[in-house]
Protein backbone atom coordinates (compact mmCIF):
# COMPACT_ATOMS: atom_id res chain seq x y z
CA UNK A 1 0.00 0.00 0.00
CA UNK A 2 3.01 2.23 -0.44
CA UNK A 3 2.11 5.78 -1.43
CA UNK A 4 -1.66 5.33 -1.36
CA UNK A 5 -3.36 7.37 1.28
CA UNK A 6 -6.91 7.86 2.41
CA UNK A 7 -8.81 11.11 2.34
CA UNK A 8 -10.35 11.61 5.74
CA UNK A 9 -13.08 14.11 6.46
CA UNK A 10 -12.91 15.48 9.99
CA UNK A 11 -16.02 17.42 10.90
CA UNK A 12 -18.00 19.56 10.39
CA UNK A 13 -18.23 19.37 14.16
CA UNK A 14 -20.99 20.60 16.38
CA UNK A 15 -21.18 24.31 17.29
CA UNK A 16 -21.12 23.55 21.02
CA UNK A 17 -17.41 22.90 20.75
CA UNK A 18 -15.52 25.32 18.52
CA UNK A 19 -18.00 25.89 15.80
CA UNK A 20 -18.43 24.21 12.51
CA UNK A 21 -14.99 23.56 11.13
CA UNK A 22 -14.18 20.91 8.56
CA UNK A 23 -10.78 19.42 7.91
CA UNK A 24 -10.03 17.26 4.89
CA UNK A 25 -6.88 15.33 5.62
CA UNK A 26 -4.85 13.07 3.38
CA UNK A 27 -3.59 10.37 5.67
CA UNK A 28 -1.13 7.62 5.17
CA UNK A 29 -1.13 5.05 7.91
CA UNK A 30 -1.53 7.19 10.98
CA UNK A 31 0.14 10.31 9.64
CA UNK A 32 -1.48 13.38 8.18
CA UNK A 33 0.28 14.09 4.87
CA UNK A 34 -1.53 17.30 4.20
CA UNK A 35 -4.73 18.90 5.33
CA UNK A 36 -7.20 21.35 3.92
CA UNK A 37 -9.35 23.60 6.06
CA UNK A 38 -12.88 24.34 4.96
CA UNK A 39 -14.66 27.22 6.60
CA UNK A 40 -17.83 29.15 5.94
CA UNK A 41 -20.40 26.89 7.61
CA UNK A 42 -21.33 29.67 10.01
CA UNK A 43 -21.30 32.53 7.51
CA UNK A 44 -24.14 34.91 8.33
CA UNK A 45 -23.14 37.84 6.17
CA UNK A 46 -22.32 40.15 9.06
CA UNK A 47 -20.41 42.57 6.83
CA UNK A 48 -23.45 42.85 4.60
CA UNK A 49 -25.77 43.31 7.57
CA UNK A 50 -23.57 46.23 8.71
CA UNK A 51 -24.50 48.12 5.56
CA UNK A 52 -28.19 47.79 6.36
CA UNK A 53 -28.17 48.87 10.02
CA UNK A 54 -27.74 52.02 12.08
CA UNK A 55 -24.44 52.21 13.90
CA UNK A 56 -25.94 51.48 17.32
CA UNK A 57 -28.19 48.74 16.01
CA UNK A 58 -25.16 46.76 14.98
CA UNK A 59 -24.14 45.83 18.54
CA UNK A 60 -26.32 42.72 18.77
CA UNK A 61 -24.69 41.51 15.54
CA UNK A 62 -21.16 42.15 16.80
CA UNK A 63 -21.98 40.14 19.91
CA UNK A 64 -22.32 36.97 17.93
CA UNK A 65 -19.05 37.36 16.08
CA UNK A 66 -16.96 35.69 18.73
CA UNK A 67 -19.59 34.28 21.01
CA UNK A 68 -17.16 33.56 23.80
CA UNK A 69 -15.54 36.99 23.60
CA UNK A 70 -18.50 39.21 22.82
CA UNK A 71 -17.52 42.20 24.96
CA UNK A 72 -14.14 42.54 23.28
CA UNK A 73 -15.79 42.91 19.90
CA UNK A 74 -18.43 45.27 21.25
CA UNK A 75 -15.73 47.54 22.61
CA UNK A 76 -13.88 47.42 19.29
CA UNK A 77 -17.00 48.37 17.35
CA UNK A 78 -17.83 51.18 19.78
CA UNK A 79 -14.26 52.48 19.58
CA UNK A 80 -14.32 52.36 15.79
CA UNK A 81 -17.47 54.43 15.49
CA UNK A 82 -16.27 56.82 18.19
CA UNK A 83 -13.02 57.34 16.31
CA UNK A 84 -14.92 57.92 13.08
CA UNK A 85 -17.07 60.53 14.85
CA UNK A 86 -14.12 62.02 16.71
CA UNK A 87 -15.96 61.43 19.93
CA UNK A 88 -14.10 61.48 23.23
CA UNK A 89 -15.43 59.18 25.93
CA UNK A 90 -14.92 59.92 29.60
CA UNK A 91 -12.43 58.19 31.84
CA UNK A 92 -14.91 56.17 33.80
CA UNK A 93 -16.26 54.56 30.65
CA UNK A 94 -12.71 53.72 29.59
CA UNK A 95 -12.07 52.00 32.90
CA UNK A 96 -15.37 50.15 32.82
CA UNK A 97 -14.65 48.95 29.30
CA UNK A 98 -11.16 47.82 30.20
CA UNK A 99 -12.48 45.85 33.19
CA UNK A 100 -15.15 44.23 31.06
CA UNK A 101 -12.64 43.45 28.31
CA UNK A 102 -10.36 41.68 30.75
CA UNK A 103 -13.24 39.78 32.37
CA UNK A 104 -14.23 38.65 28.90
CA UNK A 105 -10.64 37.65 28.13
CA UNK A 106 -10.55 35.43 31.22
CA UNK A 107 -13.89 33.89 30.27
CA UNK A 108 -12.70 33.26 26.74
CA UNK A 109 -9.48 31.63 27.92
CA UNK A 110 -11.45 29.47 30.36
CA UNK A 111 -13.61 28.25 27.50
CA UNK A 112 -10.40 27.53 25.63
CA UNK A 113 -9.10 25.42 28.50
CA UNK A 114 -12.45 23.65 28.74
CA UNK A 115 -12.88 22.83 25.09
CA UNK A 116 -9.24 21.87 24.86
CA UNK A 117 -9.83 19.31 27.58
CA UNK A 118 -12.87 18.08 25.74
CA UNK A 119 -10.81 17.53 22.61
CA UNK A 120 -8.27 15.64 24.68
CA UNK A 121 -11.09 13.42 25.84
CA UNK A 122 -11.10 14.70 29.38
CA UNK A 123 -14.49 16.13 30.19
CA UNK A 124 -13.48 17.12 33.71
CA UNK A 125 -11.56 20.12 32.39
CA UNK A 126 -14.61 21.26 30.55
CA UNK A 127 -16.84 21.14 33.60
CA UNK A 128 -14.24 22.77 35.81
CA UNK A 129 -13.44 25.57 33.40
CA UNK A 130 -17.11 26.33 32.88
CA UNK A 131 -17.65 26.32 36.63
CA UNK A 132 -15.06 29.06 37.05
CA UNK A 133 -16.43 30.93 34.06
CA UNK A 134 -19.85 30.92 35.66
CA UNK A 135 -18.53 33.11 38.49
CA UNK A 136 -17.68 35.80 35.97
CA UNK A 137 -20.82 35.19 33.95
CA UNK A 138 -22.85 36.09 37.03
CA UNK A 139 -20.92 39.34 37.33
CA UNK A 140 -21.45 40.24 33.69
CA UNK A 141 -25.10 39.41 34.15
CA UNK A 142 -25.39 41.65 37.16
CA UNK A 143 -23.73 44.54 35.35
CA UNK A 144 -25.25 44.26 31.92
CA UNK A 145 -28.26 41.99 32.17
CA UNK A 146 -26.87 39.67 29.53
CA UNK A 147 -24.64 36.65 29.70
CA UNK A 148 -23.24 35.33 26.47
CA UNK A 149 -24.22 38.34 24.40
CA UNK A 150 -24.37 41.16 26.91
CA UNK A 151 -25.10 44.09 24.54
CA UNK A 152 -23.51 46.33 27.12
CA UNK A 153 -21.71 48.92 25.04
CA UNK A 154 -23.02 51.75 22.95
CA UNK A 155 -21.42 54.43 20.86
CA UNK A 156 -20.29 57.04 23.39
CA UNK A 157 -20.47 54.91 26.50
CA UNK A 158 -22.01 51.92 28.19
CA UNK A 159 -25.63 51.17 28.99
CA UNK A 160 -25.36 50.90 32.76
CA UNK A 161 -22.85 52.02 35.33
CA UNK A 162 -21.31 49.45 37.66
CA UNK A 163 -23.72 48.36 40.35
CA UNK A 164 -23.01 49.04 44.04
CA UNK A 165 -20.53 46.70 45.61
CA UNK A 166 -19.66 45.02 42.33
CA UNK A 167 -15.94 45.65 42.87
CA UNK A 168 -15.93 43.39 45.93
CA UNK A 169 -17.82 40.70 44.08
CA UNK A 170 -15.38 40.83 41.18
CA UNK A 171 -12.43 40.62 43.56
CA UNK A 172 -13.93 37.62 45.34
CA UNK A 173 -14.54 35.83 42.06
CA UNK A 174 -11.05 36.63 40.84
CA UNK A 175 -9.44 35.27 44.01
CA UNK A 176 -11.38 32.04 43.58
CA UNK A 177 -10.34 31.70 39.96
CA UNK A 178 -6.74 32.52 40.77
CA UNK A 179 -6.64 29.81 43.39
CA UNK A 180 -8.24 27.24 41.10
CA UNK A 181 -5.91 28.04 38.21
CA UNK A 182 -2.84 27.93 40.42
CA UNK A 183 -3.76 24.73 42.26
CA UNK A 184 -6.42 22.55 40.66
CA UNK A 185 -5.55 23.40 37.08
CA UNK A 186 -1.91 22.81 37.76
CA UNK A 187 -2.56 19.35 39.07
CA UNK A 188 -4.98 18.54 36.30
CA UNK A 189 -3.24 20.10 33.34
CA UNK A 190 0.08 21.81 33.14
CA UNK A 191 1.94 19.71 35.66
CA UNK A 192 0.07 16.55 34.94
CA UNK A 193 2.27 13.97 33.22
CA UNK A 194 -0.55 12.61 31.05
CA UNK A 195 -1.43 16.07 29.86
CA UNK A 196 2.19 16.88 29.13
CA UNK A 197 2.56 13.67 27.13
CA UNK A 198 -0.37 14.63 24.96
CA UNK A 199 0.68 18.20 24.36
CA UNK A 200 4.45 18.66 24.50
CA UNK A 201 6.38 18.68 21.27
CA UNK A 202 3.44 18.42 18.88
CA UNK A 203 1.89 21.00 16.59
CA UNK A 204 4.92 23.19 16.34
CA UNK A 205 4.15 26.52 14.74
CA UNK A 206 7.42 28.30 14.13
CA UNK A 207 7.97 32.01 13.70
CA UNK A 208 8.22 31.64 9.92
CA UNK A 209 4.74 30.13 9.62
CA UNK A 210 3.40 32.75 12.00
CA UNK A 211 4.87 35.67 10.11
CA UNK A 212 3.84 34.35 6.72
CA UNK A 213 0.26 33.81 7.71
CA UNK A 214 -0.37 36.83 9.87
CA UNK A 215 -1.04 34.85 13.05
CA UNK A 216 -1.36 37.08 16.12
CA UNK A 217 -2.31 36.87 19.75
CA UNK A 218 -1.57 34.03 22.17
CA UNK A 219 -0.72 31.65 19.30
CA UNK A 220 2.02 34.02 18.25
CA UNK A 221 3.23 34.72 21.78
CA UNK A 222 3.67 30.98 22.31
CA UNK A 223 6.52 31.18 19.81
CA UNK A 224 8.40 33.85 21.63
CA UNK A 225 7.28 36.91 19.67
CA UNK A 226 6.73 39.58 22.27
CA UNK A 227 3.85 41.59 20.95
CA UNK A 228 0.61 42.69 22.50
CA UNK A 229 -1.42 45.63 21.24
CA UNK A 230 -2.31 46.50 24.80
CA UNK A 231 1.38 47.41 25.22
CA UNK A 232 2.45 48.23 21.66
CA UNK A 233 -0.48 50.44 20.80
CA UNK A 234 -2.22 51.13 24.12
CA UNK A 235 -5.92 51.84 23.89
CA UNK A 236 -8.52 52.47 26.62
CA UNK A 237 -6.44 52.71 29.80
CA UNK A 238 -3.89 49.97 29.25
CA UNK A 239 -1.04 52.48 29.40
CA UNK A 240 -1.92 53.14 33.04
CA UNK A 241 -1.75 49.58 34.29
CA UNK A 242 1.25 47.44 34.96
CA UNK A 243 1.35 44.02 33.33
CA UNK A 244 3.66 41.68 31.47
CA UNK A 245 3.40 40.34 27.95
CA UNK A 246 3.27 36.58 28.40
CA UNK A 247 5.51 34.62 26.06
CA UNK A 248 6.61 31.01 25.78
CA UNK A 249 9.38 29.71 23.57
CA UNK A 250 8.46 26.15 22.62
CA UNK A 251 5.78 27.04 20.02
CA UNK A 252 4.03 23.72 20.58
CA UNK A 253 0.57 22.87 21.86
CA UNK A 254 1.74 22.98 25.45
CA UNK A 255 3.20 26.46 25.00
CA UNK A 256 -0.03 27.74 23.48
CA UNK A 257 -1.94 26.31 26.42
CA UNK A 258 0.45 27.81 28.96
CA UNK A 259 0.24 31.27 27.40
CA UNK A 260 -3.51 31.24 28.00
CA UNK A 261 -3.22 29.97 31.55
CA UNK A 262 -0.66 32.64 32.42
CA UNK A 263 -2.66 35.31 30.66
CA UNK A 264 -5.60 34.56 32.91
CA UNK A 265 -3.43 35.37 35.92
CA UNK A 266 -2.15 38.50 34.17
CA UNK A 267 -5.69 39.66 33.40
CA UNK A 268 -6.63 39.16 37.03
CA UNK A 269 -3.74 41.46 37.93
CA UNK A 270 -4.98 44.08 35.46
CA UNK A 271 -8.56 44.01 36.73
CA UNK A 272 -7.42 44.44 40.34
CA UNK A 273 -5.41 47.53 39.42
CA UNK A 274 -8.24 48.97 37.35
CA UNK A 275 -10.79 48.48 40.12
CA UNK A 276 -8.49 50.21 42.57
CA UNK A 277 -8.04 53.31 40.39
CA UNK A 278 -11.56 53.45 39.00
CA UNK A 279 -12.39 57.18 38.73
CA UNK A 280 -15.70 58.61 39.86
CA UNK A 281 -18.01 60.16 37.36
CA UNK A 282 -20.94 59.10 35.33
CA UNK A 283 -20.96 56.71 32.46
CA UNK A 284 -23.47 58.85 30.65
CA UNK A 285 -23.76 58.25 26.94
CA UNK A 286 -22.81 61.24 24.84
CA UNK A 287 -24.19 60.25 21.46
CA UNK A 288 -27.75 59.85 20.21
CA UNK A 289 -29.12 56.46 19.20
CA UNK A 290 -29.38 57.27 15.52
CA UNK A 291 -26.70 59.57 14.23
CA UNK A 292 -24.75 60.49 11.13
CA UNK A 293 -21.08 59.65 11.00
CA UNK A 294 -18.80 61.87 8.89
CA UNK A 295 -17.43 60.38 5.70
CA UNK A 296 -14.03 58.79 5.82
CA UNK A 297 -11.96 55.72 6.57
CA UNK A 298 -11.42 54.44 10.09
CA UNK A 299 -9.19 51.58 11.12
CA UNK A 300 -9.08 50.49 14.75
CA UNK A 301 -7.42 47.40 16.11
CA UNK A 302 -7.55 45.88 19.56
CA UNK A 303 -6.03 42.89 21.25
CA UNK A 304 -8.82 40.31 21.37
CA UNK A 305 -8.59 37.13 23.38
CA UNK A 306 -7.56 35.39 20.15
CA UNK A 307 -5.26 37.94 18.59
CA UNK A 308 -5.36 41.25 16.82
CA UNK A 309 -8.90 42.05 15.78
CA UNK A 310 -9.57 45.06 13.64
CA UNK A 311 -12.39 46.88 12.01
CA UNK A 312 -12.07 48.93 8.85
CA UNK A 313 -15.05 51.22 8.62
CA UNK A 314 -15.84 53.19 5.49
CA UNK A 315 -18.51 55.84 5.94
CA UNK A 316 -20.19 58.16 3.49
CA UNK A 317 -21.70 60.65 5.92
CA UNK A 318 -24.96 58.76 6.21
CA UNK A 319 -26.82 56.98 8.98
CA UNK A 320 -25.38 53.59 8.14
CA UNK A 321 -21.89 52.28 7.36
CA UNK A 322 -20.95 52.22 3.70
CA UNK A 323 -18.71 49.24 4.21
CA UNK A 324 -17.38 47.42 7.23
CA UNK A 325 -14.55 44.94 7.06
CA UNK A 326 -13.82 42.81 10.09
CA UNK A 327 -10.41 41.29 10.64
CA UNK A 328 -10.81 38.20 12.70
CA UNK A 329 -7.66 36.81 14.32
CA UNK A 330 -8.89 33.21 14.19
CA UNK A 331 -9.21 33.49 10.41
CA UNK A 332 -5.45 33.85 10.14
CA UNK A 333 -4.72 31.16 12.72
CA UNK A 334 -6.76 28.72 10.66
CA UNK A 335 -4.95 29.78 7.52
CA UNK A 336 -1.76 28.53 9.16
CA UNK A 337 -3.36 25.34 10.46
CA UNK A 338 -2.64 23.08 7.42
CA UNK A 339 1.06 23.86 7.71
CA UNK A 340 1.03 22.96 11.40
CA UNK A 341 -0.94 19.75 10.85
CA UNK A 342 1.47 18.45 8.22
CA UNK A 343 3.16 15.30 9.45
CA UNK A 344 1.26 14.96 12.71
CA UNK A 345 -0.66 11.91 13.90
CA UNK A 346 -4.39 11.78 13.28
CA UNK A 347 -5.11 11.58 17.00
CA UNK A 348 -3.08 14.74 17.55
CA UNK A 349 -4.88 16.66 14.82
CA UNK A 350 -7.80 17.40 17.12
CA UNK A 351 -5.56 18.61 19.90
CA UNK A 352 -3.59 20.83 17.53
CA UNK A 353 -6.76 22.31 16.09
CA UNK A 354 -8.11 22.95 19.57
CA UNK A 355 -4.85 24.57 20.64
CA UNK A 356 -5.31 27.28 17.98
CA UNK A 357 -8.50 28.41 19.70
CA UNK A 358 -10.57 29.01 16.58
CA UNK A 359 -14.04 30.36 17.15
CA UNK A 360 -15.94 29.89 13.96
CA UNK A 361 -18.36 32.70 14.61
CA UNK A 362 -15.62 35.22 14.03
CA UNK A 363 -13.89 33.26 11.27
CA UNK A 364 -16.97 32.97 9.09
CA UNK A 365 -18.55 36.28 10.06
CA UNK B 1 4.34 60.93 7.34
CA UNK B 2 7.23 58.71 8.24
CA UNK B 3 10.42 58.04 6.33
CA UNK B 4 9.33 54.84 4.72
CA UNK B 5 6.28 56.39 3.11
CA UNK B 6 8.41 59.23 1.75
CA UNK B 7 10.93 56.81 0.32
CA UNK B 8 8.19 54.74 -1.23
CA UNK B 9 6.63 57.78 -2.83
CA UNK B 10 10.00 58.89 -4.21
CA UNK B 11 10.75 55.45 -5.62
CA UNK B 12 7.54 55.42 -7.67
CA UNK B 13 6.86 59.01 -8.70
CA UNK B 14 4.52 57.97 -11.52
CA UNK B 15 2.60 55.19 -9.85
CA UNK B 16 1.97 56.46 -6.32
CA UNK B 17 0.57 59.52 -4.67
CA UNK B 18 -0.10 60.44 -1.09
CA UNK B 19 -3.70 60.55 0.04
CA UNK B 20 -5.53 61.55 3.20
CA UNK B 21 -4.45 60.23 6.58
CA UNK B 22 -1.15 58.71 5.48
CA UNK B 23 -2.76 56.46 2.90
CA UNK B 24 -0.85 55.85 -0.30
CA UNK B 25 -2.77 55.66 -3.53
CA UNK B 26 -1.61 53.44 -6.34
CA UNK B 27 -2.62 55.07 -9.59
CA UNK B 28 -1.11 52.49 -11.92
CA UNK B 29 -2.30 49.02 -10.97
CA UNK B 30 0.36 47.38 -13.16
CA UNK B 31 2.96 48.54 -10.66
CA UNK B 32 1.24 46.77 -7.74
CA UNK B 33 3.69 43.90 -7.44
CA UNK B 34 6.72 46.18 -7.68
CA UNK B 35 5.33 48.46 -4.98
CA UNK B 36 4.35 45.58 -2.72
CA UNK B 37 7.80 44.06 -3.11
CA UNK B 38 9.19 47.31 -1.81
CA UNK B 39 6.65 47.34 1.02
CA UNK B 40 7.77 43.89 2.06
CA UNK B 41 11.16 45.25 3.03
CA UNK B 42 9.53 47.10 5.89
CA UNK B 43 6.32 45.24 6.69
CA UNK B 44 5.73 41.65 7.78
CA UNK B 45 2.14 40.83 6.95
CA UNK B 46 -0.88 41.83 4.98
CA UNK B 47 -2.97 42.76 7.98
CA UNK B 48 -6.24 42.94 6.08
CA UNK B 49 -7.59 43.60 2.62
CA UNK B 50 -10.68 45.77 2.54
CA UNK B 51 -12.57 45.92 -0.70
CA UNK B 52 -15.09 48.72 -1.10
CA UNK B 53 -17.55 48.69 -3.95
CA UNK B 54 -17.90 52.15 -5.47
CA UNK B 55 -19.64 51.46 -8.76
CA UNK B 56 -18.27 51.24 -11.41
CA UNK B 57 -15.04 50.66 -9.47
CA UNK B 58 -13.75 48.47 -6.74
CA UNK B 59 -11.49 50.13 -4.24
CA UNK B 60 -8.93 47.81 -2.71
CA UNK B 61 -7.35 48.87 0.58
CA UNK B 62 -4.31 46.78 1.40
CA UNK B 63 -3.37 47.22 5.05
CA UNK B 64 0.17 46.15 5.93
CA UNK B 65 1.42 45.72 9.44
CA UNK B 66 4.50 44.71 11.38
CA UNK B 67 5.30 42.52 14.34
CA UNK B 68 6.96 45.39 16.15
CA UNK B 69 5.60 48.77 16.97
CA UNK B 70 2.43 50.33 15.70
CA UNK B 71 3.24 51.10 12.07
CA UNK B 72 0.55 50.52 9.52
CA UNK B 73 0.53 51.24 5.82
CA UNK B 74 -2.61 51.51 3.75
CA UNK B 75 -2.22 51.11 0.02
CA UNK B 76 -5.30 52.00 -1.97
CA UNK B 77 -6.03 51.24 -5.57
CA UNK B 78 -9.02 51.36 -7.87
CA UNK B 79 -9.98 48.80 -10.47
CA UNK B 80 -12.97 48.57 -12.77
CA UNK B 81 -15.60 45.95 -11.95
CA UNK B 82 -14.68 43.74 -14.88
CA UNK B 83 -10.92 44.09 -14.47
CA UNK B 84 -8.61 41.72 -12.65
CA UNK B 85 -5.59 42.51 -10.49
CA UNK B 86 -2.32 40.77 -9.67
CA UNK B 87 -2.31 38.52 -6.66
CA UNK B 88 0.23 39.39 -3.98
CA UNK B 89 0.25 35.92 -2.41
CA UNK B 90 3.79 35.26 -3.62
CA UNK B 91 5.04 38.24 -1.65
CA UNK B 92 2.68 38.09 1.30
CA UNK B 93 1.35 34.54 1.85
CA UNK B 94 -1.07 35.95 4.42
CA UNK B 95 -3.00 37.40 1.47
CA UNK B 96 -4.15 33.93 0.40
CA UNK B 97 -7.46 33.70 2.23
CA UNK B 98 -8.08 37.44 2.06
CA UNK B 99 -7.96 37.38 -1.72
CA UNK B 100 -10.20 34.33 -1.83
CA UNK B 101 -12.65 36.20 0.35
CA UNK B 102 -12.56 39.22 -1.96
CA UNK B 103 -13.19 36.90 -4.90
CA UNK B 104 -16.01 35.21 -3.02
CA UNK B 105 -17.87 38.29 -1.86
CA UNK B 106 -17.07 40.73 -4.68
CA UNK B 107 -16.05 38.58 -7.64
CA UNK B 108 -12.63 40.16 -8.10
CA UNK B 109 -10.22 37.97 -10.06
CA UNK B 110 -6.67 37.84 -8.75
CA UNK B 111 -4.16 36.84 -11.43
CA UNK B 112 -1.64 34.31 -10.22
CA UNK B 113 -3.49 33.22 -7.09
CA UNK B 114 -2.74 29.51 -6.52
CA UNK B 115 -6.20 28.49 -5.37
CA UNK B 116 -8.81 31.09 -6.21
CA UNK B 117 -11.98 29.42 -4.95
CA UNK B 118 -14.88 30.59 -2.87
CA UNK B 119 -14.10 30.46 0.82
CA UNK B 120 -17.08 31.59 2.90
CA UNK B 121 -19.96 30.81 0.57
CA UNK B 122 -20.73 27.44 -1.04
CA UNK B 123 -19.06 26.79 -4.36
CA UNK B 124 -22.26 27.00 -6.39
CA UNK B 125 -23.69 30.11 -4.75
CA UNK B 126 -25.07 32.46 -7.39
CA UNK B 127 -23.65 35.97 -7.24
CA UNK B 128 -21.37 38.06 -5.08
CA UNK B 129 -23.35 39.44 -2.14
CA UNK B 130 -21.21 42.36 -1.02
CA UNK B 131 -21.51 44.17 -4.34
CA UNK B 132 -23.77 47.18 -4.15
CA UNK B 133 -25.72 46.00 -7.19
CA UNK B 134 -26.49 42.65 -5.59
CA UNK B 135 -30.19 41.81 -5.60
CA UNK B 136 -31.88 38.78 -4.14
CA UNK B 137 -33.14 36.97 -7.20
CA UNK B 138 -35.42 33.95 -7.42
CA UNK B 139 -32.39 31.81 -8.04
CA UNK B 140 -30.96 32.84 -4.69
CA UNK B 141 -34.29 32.55 -2.90
CA UNK B 142 -34.71 29.00 -4.14
CA UNK B 143 -31.10 28.01 -3.66
CA UNK B 144 -30.84 24.90 -1.54
CA UNK B 145 -27.26 23.81 -1.99
CA UNK B 146 -28.45 20.36 -2.92
CA UNK B 147 -26.77 20.46 -6.34
CA UNK B 148 -23.38 20.57 -4.70
CA UNK B 149 -21.23 17.67 -5.82
CA UNK B 150 -19.02 16.06 -3.21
Amino acid sequence: MEGRGIELNIGPVHPATHGVLKLVADIEGDTVKNAKVEIGFLHRGKEKIAELRYFNSYFPIVDKLDYVGALNWEILWASTVEKAMNLEINDRVKYIRAVMAEIQRIMSHLVYIGSFGQDLGNLTFFIWALRERELLMDIVEEISGGRLAPMYNRVGGVFYDFTDGIADKINTALSKIEEKVKKEYRAMTYENSLFIMRSKGIGIMGQKVIKENGVTGPNMRASGIKRDLRKDEPYLVYDKVDFEIITENDSDVYARFMVRVREILESIKIIRQLLKDMPKGDAKISAPWIMKVPAGYTLVRHEMSKGEGAMFLVTDGGLKPYRLKIRSPSFYSLQALPLVLEGCKVADAFVITASMDPVMGEVDR
Amino acid sequence: MNDFTDKLLKAFPNGLKASDGGTIELTDKKKLLKVVERVRKNFDILFMLTVVDRPPNFELNYVFSKYEGRDILILRTLIKHEESIDSITNLFPSADWEEREAYDLFGIKFDGHPNLKRILLPEDWPGHPLRKDFVVTDEIKNWTGLDLKF
